[in-house]
Order: structure tokens, then sequence, then C-alpha cells
């Protein structure tokens, strides 16, 4: 039986070793050496007692760089490692999802400050009289910066697969690792590095707050690019400011440009519409390794021989297993599930116990009424910056989305505002504020924004060019003008994207307000009267009892704001203004 | 002993509104060895949940699944599946994709290999190896769900609506090479079980024909076609059949025996008074029904109008039942004839027309839920609403039917309904009803 159809030839053509796979090969050699020679400085040995002064030569400004971007690499790695294992397992198990989707949503609220100073001391006693310690600490700190949003996001795609995709793996009888790689894992393929790319990029932010450290009332300084950016903003350095802003803008392009954009573009492949979409990303990296011999190569005698092995591997433990059906119970997993679960819980409870015991009698209600004051204040700022985002970025963002040309170049360019950390603009700002004698209580408005407005930009963006042309077309016929058109047709549409967005920036100022209400440079601090200045304030000083209860604080109100403002507003954008 | 056997299998689903919808009762089925096997029923009839359960895709809430004679644990080995919409993994090419079939054999990369492109080969796709799913066309795409499912020779294969997403043209293509493949001794297929609620489909490829009636699922007829192929659709014997399941399905759908009409002598039986259901369609199509049977005054075969207008005869016989419900048309036998009412309707003016719908949705039992709901509040929540029509319609989804009855409620001018509010009011005055309509 032969097709009747028109021959469709394939050329199977074999790559060929070109320039690109030798630059391809040096670069990955390049790599793996940097992992050693920056990872080396990562085991020396550390004596907290006498901590020593960071070398402040310019000439150590690559390898700084080198040891951000490494601890960088090394938090994202265990942030997908996380953010798939539990994004898996609340998918697959109804028990396992009624504990980690609560657990994830008050995590995530949790500002990262409050995480490097809960785990330092412990990181600290796991590797005594070495920095490796204090560099867990700061990696720890910006992988709680990624994984939760990346583990909702992996979770959401998962359970998004379509039902016959998840059919057909079980009547072809697909064991559970098969089915992961074939199936659930591809199909998650884009929204996981697209959620990857973004909290790659606000691990910058943080990135800057965890390598200056302080313990026991001492600075730690880790060498990088945020403890020399903070060590020019307490001199008040304006040259090494400026080199350092440049470094982290040059570091901050390269991932973007070299790693993030061609994995995007190859991530379209795992679109799982069948159809060809409009607007595709493009990039000039992924068409020159595209096909090349080097990674053709890796996949064919590297990739795919490991992923076969692990295959067998599981094949033999479980042997003959039956075809299982989607949502079987496993008994084994189950029981593990229980004892996990258990002993989270034993833990949690035996951490709480102890807080209270930390806090038992160190605080006093008019304390705890203050820091709950502080709160209120940040609330507002936040609140402020929400609306004055939306005011200014809205019409930019949807003139943007409707000129396709202007979108490809913003939605890269506000990604990259929003990895900038805030504290390299105090050079700039803090001066700015002094002359204009601007009080720091609005100023800081201007500080969070400045992080943070851009989630609500590119996703007016999004929007705005997710609206169908034949609605435009039906505007246009009945000839809508300005408000009527605003009114009638954009508004509703870039709603439900815009609440995405306002949510996002909303939930990013909280964490921002740490370092933007409390700005320094040289000899110069400003301050303003809120929650952010307050913690920061006291994880300086380091008193145990205030810094639990005001990052307790903090969680509640960004808990209370999800639960009462945000969730309400997806799902009336969810009910009235989907597009389909 | 057949390939794979339900008995008394019975099957609920828990709707997305939380009521627990029984969808298939006392099915007992087998697959025999070497037969072609289809299962024809209505859209919501059950019968995808019925291969479901055959292939242990999923379990039924009560009654036993077999496998050559034993209980089913897991997913049947011996069968697989060809689904509706394809269900291939883009992200795959389609040697990649045919590949997924042997995933759970034991086999070398050379086997495999080997059995791959003898799939593709067989099911015509030989230049297509490294193409991806989303370059294909529909047929094509099918073809890789075909050979996918063949790769792995399998004694069973089973197609859920496998053609129904193709166009015409392909669809018949398809049958075709689906058959001589069956037919063919060197692929190892044995017997075939296919869904479809297409009868002409059914009579074309099947060897045995098995109607499926909806609410809750339950087996009716059961036809032995000995035709032999390839079955011309012309023939008269072909036409006998598909007329014989076009009867089948009209006696049961479209009783002659009026539904009030006391039988003397008998009691009342209890079934008369159970609440009726009403089709779930849409007024606009009953109307358009009405009016081209006003238009061709000839066409009263409940075939021939079938042919008209386009639909499947499972669609047809819902649209005419919703009219002989609102005593608008009568059916005797397999005539669609208009009732003095429905002469009246069909020339009258729109107001008059709402003003017949509204009086014939009233003595609609079903209606009465709401009704006298509305007797007695301003405004009455429709998850309550649902709720009774959950227990007053055991077999139907409460959800569908209720949007159903708010639809012809609206056209009468009897109901409205606030979907942000979800509550269920009555309409202010007569404008209203105009603006719902």
């Amino acid at each position: 039986m032969k097709s009747t159809s028109p021959q469709l030839v394939i050329e199977n053509k074999q790559p060929n070793f070109t320039w690109v796979d030798g630059l391809v090969l040096l670069t990955l050699f390049g790599m793996l050496w940097s992992v050693m020679h920056f990872g080396q400085g990562m085991l020396v040995a550390f004596d907290p007692a006498s901590v020593p002064e960071l070398d402040f030569s310019t000439s150590q400004i690559p390898y700084y760089a080198g040891r951000t971007l490494l601890r960088m690499w090394i938090a994202f790695c265990f942030s997908l490692f996380f953010a798939i294992s539990l994004g898996y397992l609340a998918a697959k198990n109804n028990a396992a999802r009624a504990v980690i989707l609560p657990a994830l949503d008050v995590l995530q609220s949790v500002p990262v400050l409050g995480f490097l100073s809960a785990t330092v001391a412990g990181f600290m006693a796991l590797f005594p009289g070495s920095l490796l310690g204090i560099e867990c600490a700061a990696i720890f700190a910006i992988f709680t910066g990624q994984v939760w949003n990346m583990a909702f996001g992996f979770y959401h795609s998962m359970v998004t697969i379509p039902n016959d995709m998840q059919e057909a793996a079980s009547t072809y009888g697909l064991t559970r690792w098969q089915r992961f790689r074939t199936v659930e894992l591809p199909a998650s393929a884009h929204s996981l590095i697209w959620n990857s790319m973004m909290s790659f990029g606000g691990g910058w932010f943080f990135v800057a707050q965890s390598e200056a450290i302080s313990v026991m009332n001492k600075d730690i300084k880790l060498p990088g690019l945020g403890s020399y950016m903070a060590s020019a903003i307490e001199k008040g350095d304006n040259h090494a400011a400026l080199l350092a802003v440049a470094a982290m803008l040059f570091l901050i392009l390269m991932s973007d440009q070299l790693i993030w954009r061609p994995m995007l573009v190859w991530a379209d492949k795992f679109k799982i519409e069948l159809t060809e979409s409009g607007l595709t990303p493009t990039s000039w990296v992924y068409n020159l390794l595209r096909g090349t011999y080097v990674f053709t190569w890796l996949g064919l005698n590297a990739w795919q021989p490991l992923a076969d092995a692990l295959g067998q591997t599981i094949r033999r433990i479980k042997p003959a297993a039956k075809r299982v059906r989607p949502g079987a119970i496993n008994w084994p997993l189950r029981m593990a599930g229980l004892v996990l679960t258990a002993w989270l819980g034993y833990e949690a409870i035996i951490g709480v116990f102890a807080a209270i015991a930390a806090l038992h009698g160190a605080l006093t209600v008019p304390v705890v009424g203050h820091i709950f004051w502080l709160g209120f204040l940040t609330l507002l700022r936040v609140l402020a910056m929400t609306v004055l985002a939306t005011i200014i970025w809205t019409p930019i963002g949807v003139w943007i989305g409707f000129h396709p040309k202007a979108a490809r170049f913003a939605q890269p360019l506000a990604q990259i505002g929003a990895s900038f950390p805030v504290n390299m603009t105090f050079p700039v700002v803090v001066g700015l504020f002094v002359a204009t004698n601007t009080s720091m209580n609005w100023g800081s408005i201007l500080l969070i924004a400045m992080g943070t407005q851009w989630y609500i930009l590119f996703n007016v963006i999004a929007g705005a060019m997710a609206i169908p042309n034949e609605m435009k077309e039906v505007a246009r016929i009945y000839g809508l003008r300005k408000w009527q058109l605003w009114r009638t047709l954009i508004l509703p549409a870039i709603f439900p994207f815009w609440v995405t967005g306002a949510c996002t920036a909303a939930g990013g100022a909280w964490n921002a307000s740490i370092v933007a209400e409390y700005a320094t440079w040289g000899d110069t601090t400003l301050k303003a009267d809120g929650l952010g200045a307050f913690i920061a304030e006291v994880t300086k000083s380091g008193d145990t009892a205030l810094i639990i209860v005001s990052i307790a604080v903090m969680s509640l109100f960004v808990v209370a704001m999800n639960k009462l403002v945000w969730r309400r507003l997806y799902g009336f954008a969810e009910r009235r203004f989907r597009l389909d | 002993m057949p390939i794979a056997e339900l008995r008394a299998v019975n099957k609920s689903f828990i709707t997305a509104g939380g009521h627990e919808l029984k969808v298939l009762e006392q099915i007992d089925l087998a697959v025999h060895e070497g037969e072609l096997l289809a299962l024809l029923g209505q859209s919501g009839s059950g019968k995808s949940t019925i291969l479901r359960c055959l292939t242990g895709l999923i379990e039924p809430t009560s009654g036993r699944v077999l496998h050559k004679g034993e209980t089913l644990h897991g997913i049947n080995e011996d069968a697989s599946v060809v689904f509706q919409t394809f269900a291939l993994y883009p992200w795959l090419t389609v040697e990649q994709n045919v590949a997924v079939g042997l995933m759970a054999h034991q086999v070398s990369r050379a086997e495999r290999d080997t059995a791959v492109d003898r799939a593709i080969e067989l099911i015509g796709l030989g230049n297509y190896h490294a193409a991806y799913p989303r370059e294909l066309s529909g047929g094509m795409r099918q073809r890789v769900g075909i050979a996918r499912a063949l790769v792995s020779q399998p004694r069973l294969l089973c197609l859920d609506e496998a053609f129904s997403a193709l166009d015409v043209l392909t669809a018949e293509n398809l049958r075709q090479e689906l058959i001589s493949l069956w037919r063919s001794p060197d692929t190892g297929l044995s017997s075939i079980f296919m869904v479809t609620h297409s009868i002409s489909e059914a009579v074309e490829m099947a060897t045995r024909i098995v109607v499926l009636f909806p609410r809750p699922g339950r087996l009716g007829l059961v036809l032995e076609n000995s035709l032999p192929y390839p079955r011309d659709e012309k023939s008269p014997e072909f036409q006998r059949l598909v007329s014989l399941i076009h009867e089948c399905i009209t006696t049961t759908t479209l009783p002659d025996i009026p539904a009030e009409a006391p039988i003397a002598g008998q009691p009342i039986s209890r079934a008369r008074n159970r609440m009726e259901s009403i089709p779930l369609v849409p007024v606009g199509q009953i109307l358009g029904l009405l009016s081209i049977l006003h238009d061709s005054p000839e066409l009263s075969n409940i075939y021939d109008i079938s042919d008209e207008i386009g639909k499947e005869f499972g669609e047809t016989i819902a649209l005419v039942k919703a009219a002989e419900i609102l005593g608008l048309v009568e059916t005797p036998k397999q005539e669609v004839l208009f009732t003095e009412l429905g002469k009246r309707f069909v020339a009258a003016d729109r107001e008059t027309r709402h003003a017949i719908f509204a009086e014939q949705v009233f003595k609609l039992r079903l209606f009465h839920i709401i009704i006298a709901l509305l007797e007695e509040y301003e405004e009455v929540d429709s998850a309550r609403v649902i709720k009774d029509i959950g227990s007053a319609l055991p077999y139907d989804n409460p959800e569908k039917t209720f949007q159903t009855m708010i639809a012809w409620g609206r056209y009468a001018g009897l109901m409205d309904f606030n979907a942000k509010t979800g509550m269920v009011f009555l309409p202010k005055n007569e404008d209203a009803a105009e603006d719902a309509s």
C-alpha cells in the first residue's frame, strides 16, 4: 500500500564538523574549566572570627563575575530538579498535592532574605571552617527566589497535558520513566524553559542581596559581583560601582543571548498545539548551532544511551511491571510519601515551637503592632507602585503590542529590566534624592518600581498581541474611537494578562522593598518608614526575635493579598474576559 | 474465547457539578477472534467509555473486564487504540511516534527499527519518516496513529471514532485500507473493535454491529453483517441493513405509542410517572427543522430529512424528538408530520410563536421544577435547580439539561438566567422574551 499524495522527500543530511563545532567544543571545555576554577574558590578555609576583607581591585571583577555566575547556575540546577520533582509529585499524587500546593503558596510569600537569615547558621554548622557553608546559604537563597514559581509552572503544565496523550501512553504500556521522558517532560518543556528564564532573571535580583550576608553582627562578603557592588556602595566609589553595573549588565545580556533565547526557540517544537503559531521568537545563536555535529553526536551517543540505560535500570528494579493506567495507586510510593510528610510535619512543628520559644518574652504587643503598622505602610507603597506602573505602562504596552516589530525588541528589554538589581541604581538614585530633597517615604516607591514594573509592561504587551485581528477590524469598521475602543476592546482583552503581571509585580515588590526602602551610598543612608526597611535593619543587627516576627508579618501580608485580591481577580478575569 | 469481554459492567461518573451520572448499565459485550465489531451510538451514549473499559484505560464501577477469560488488571496488552484526536506527540517525528508503540517491548534497537519501518511502509507513510506531525495533513496524521497502533502487532485494534475528525474522502480511503489490513493474513491483527456514530461506516466495515442506546448506555440491537467485502453502499443489501438500524433507533427513540394515552385495563405504568428528559438541542435548530419541513411538504421520511439537513442520524432524531415532545410534529412509523398546532406555529408571526412555544413548554413536567420554584421565589439559585434535575433524571447530565432548559425557557419567555449571579428569574416583561430570542 503506497500513499498517493505528493512525495515529500526529506534529505537525511549528515552534519559535518564545521568551525561552529570547534567553537562549541571550545566553549564546552571552557565551561568545564570555569566551573572547576571558580568552584575551587568555594572550598577555601573560613573563620567567622576573622573575616577577610574583599579584594577591591578592578582586575578582580571578571573573577567575581565568574563566581556570581557559578552560584546562579548551581542554584538554578537545584531549582530545576526540585521544581520538577515537586511538580511531578503534586500532579501524580492526591495526598502530595494537598500538602505541596498550599506549602508552595506560603513559601513563595516568604522574602528571600528570610530564608537567608534562617539558614545561614545551619549551613555554617554543616561545613565548619569552610567557606562552603556560606556559599551554600547564598546559593540556597537564590534557589528560594527561583524554585517556587518553577514548581508551580511545571505542575500546571503537567495537569494540562491533553488526556488523549496520556491515554495513548497508557495503551502502549509506557513505564513511568518512559512516560515522563516521551510525554510529560516534552509537553512541559516550553513552559518550563519560559519559567526558568523568568526565574533566572529574577535570580540576579537576589544574587546581590545574598552575597553580602550579616551573621552574628559580622558582615560577610562572598567574593562576587553583588558584594563588590555592596562594597562600592559602602565606600561611595563611583568608578567601581559603574564597573560593577556594567559587568552585571554584561552577564545578564550574555545569559539571555547565549542560553535562554536559543533554548526558547528550541522549545518552540514542544508546544502542544499542532498548528503553526504566529509570532515565534528568533535567536541568532540558535540558528548558528542548529544541526551542529557536536550536539547531534552528543544526543545520539550520550543522551539517548544514558536515558535508555536509566530506563533499563528502572525496568530491572521493577521487572515485568503491569501496564499502569493513569492515576493508578502505587502503594510503596504512597507509604514513602506518608513517612516523608510525617517527618516534614514533625520538623515544621519543632521549628514553630523553637520560634515561639525564641519569641517568648522578647516581644511586646506594641512592638508587634508597630511591625504591622510598618507592613501597612509598605502595602500602600506596593499598591501605589502597581497603580502607577499600570497607568504609565498600559498605553505604552498596548502600543508596543500592536506593533509586532517593536514588540520583538521591547520584550527582551523589559525582561532585562526586571533582572537588574535595585541596589545597583543607588549610586545615581541616592544622590538624586539627596539633591532634590526627596523624602525616602515617596522615593522608595520609585525604587520598588525599578525592578517590578516590567512584569506589568510585558504582560500588557503579550495581552495586546493576543487580541485577534478580527476583533480589531470590527472595532475599525464600527468606527470605535479612543476611549470607546479602549473600553470595549482593549481593556477587557488585556485584563487577564494585566492581572498576571500585576500579581507578579506586587509579589516581587514586597521582596524588593527590603532593598528599596533602605538605600545607602557611602555615608548617606536613606530610610523609609516601612516593613522592608525594618527587616533590612534587624537582619543587620541580628535580632533573631524581630527577624522572625517581621518576616512572618511580611509573609502574612503577601498571602493575605494573594488570597483576597489576586486570586479573586484571576477568577473574575477567567470568567469574564477569556478570549475564546 | 473472546479477546476482550465486559460482563455486567456499570460505570458512573461525577459531573463537573458534583452530580453522579450513570453512563453504562449492565453492559455485556465480547470481542471475538477474527471479527470486526462496530459499536454504534450517538454522542454521549457512553460508547467511548465502553472502549476505555475494554482496553483497561478506566475501571468500571462494577462488573468484570476479561482478557482471554481472565480478569484484566491494568491495560490489555493485546489491544492498542487509535484515537479520534490522533494523540500524536508533536515533538517526535513520525518514526519516533511510531516507535512509542514498541516502548513497552524488550526489543533491540535493530529489531525496533525494522518493525517501525515495516509499520510505516504498511500504512503508506514511506517518505515521511523524519517529518513532524504538524507538517502533515489530518489524514496523514491519523495514518501515523494507525502505524503506531500496529507496530507492536496487536491482536486487537480499537478505533475510537478514528475517522470522524477527517474529511469525507480521506476517511473513506483510510477505512478501505484498514479493512484490507485486517483481512490480510500477515499483520497478525485478529480483531478490530470500532466505536462510531456513523451508521453507514458501521455497515461498511463491521462483521457485527451493536447499537448502544443512551441515558444510561445499554445495548440494543445486535446485527450480524455477512456482506462480502468490498461492500457497495448502493447495493440493496447494504441499504437494507442501514434502514434496519434506522428503524431500530427510530422506534426506540420515537415510539408510536403516545406517551399519555392510558391503555385500557392496564395499570398506569411506573415509567409514565417518570419525568421525560428533553433532547439537548438548541431552539434555533428546532425552528430550522420546522421551517424546512414547511418549505418542502413532500419531505416526510425521517431518513430523507436527515440527508436533507446534512446531520448525523442521531442528531436528526434528537431534533425530531424535541419537536415531538413540544407537540409540533407527530411521528407515525418513520414519518414526520406536522400536528395541527405545528401548522399553526409555522404560519404564525413571531409573538404567536413565542406564545405557542411557551404553552407547550409549560406542559413539560421537567420545566415545572423551575416554574414551581419561580412561583414561590423571585430568584432561584441554579445549583438548586440542577440538583433537582439530577434527582428527577438520574441518567441525564443535569448541567447540560439545565442549559437547554434555560435556552428553551428564554425563547418561551418563561424564565431568564443571569450567568454572573447564577440565578434563574422571571423575565420582567414581554420585551425580555423578545430580546432573548
